[in-house]
């Protein structure tokens, strides 16, 4: 029986995860996640909010110099 | 953008009925989706609507888009007038859905919930089930983009699906 990564990055023709893979998702992506404990995953999850925050403050600090 | 651990803590720590839903549910589960706010089904028993008070009262809560000009009460009462609501805190934004498209009330949340443990707390949070159900329920463009990932990983942990 092959674990949940195994299934992630060997998906097999016309299962759910082939879709997503081909509908665009990084199936890589999950399985940095299931790696991770939940903690980590929330952690993660503040960061990017906060990346999104500054690269928003950049952009209109930019529009404002223009 | 919501401060993720001071909105759960206080949720926890004064004892609010609450699950997780939404984005941040999604991102438990170990999607690498990101939300920039905090979705909760809450029980609505006054005892709790009370706590909920409690809790997010000191965050300043408003109702999202009404000017600033107009007062806005934040409490028992309001909470009582309403069922789901949408809020802008000095935290962030907290929405509240007293039921889930697809799942049901709190109670029948409660009973699709699943116990993850953030910032040393026992959070009950909706099952991948749960999710996939409301996510096909509610269908809008938002949730048909996220549904692929949750299906892909509903299908690589079932010990089952090979």
């Amino acid at each position: 029986m092959r674990t949940p990564e195994e299934k992630l990055l060997n998906p097999r023709p016309g299962s759910k995860i082939a879709e997503a893979r081909d509908f665009g998702i990084d199936l890589t992506l999950i399985v940095g996640k299931l790696r991770k404990t939940p903690q980590q995953r929330i952690d993660d999850l503040q960061s990017a909010m906060r990346f999104h925050v500054e690269l928003d403050k950049a952009r209109e600090a930019r529009l404002l110099k223009k | 953008m919501i401060e993720l651990k001071d909105a759960i803590t206080a949720l926890v720590d004064n004892d609010v009925e609450f699950v997780l839903i939404g984005g941040v549910a999604i991102t438990l589960h170990s999607s690498a989706y990101v939300t920039e706010d905090l979705d909760l089904c809450y029980s609505r028993t006054n005892i709790n609507l009370v706590k909920l008070c409690a809790a997010l009262g000191r965050f300043k809560p408003r109702a999202r888009g009404i000017p600033d000009e107009l007062p806005f009460i934040f409490d028992e009462s309001t909470l009582r007038n309403g069922t789901n609501f949408t809020f802008s805190t000095t935290i962030g934004d907290i929405d509240l859905l007293a039921e889930v498209a697809g799942v049901g009330d709190y109670t029948v949340a409660r009973e699709k919930s699943v116990d993850f443990t953030i910032y040393d707390r026992v959070v009950k949070v909706l099952s991948l089930d749960a999710l996939i159900a409301a996510k096909q329920a509610a269908n809008r463009p938002k949730d048909q983009l996220v549904l692929p990932e949750l299906l892909a990983l509903r299908e690589a942990l079932d010990p089952n699906s090979e």
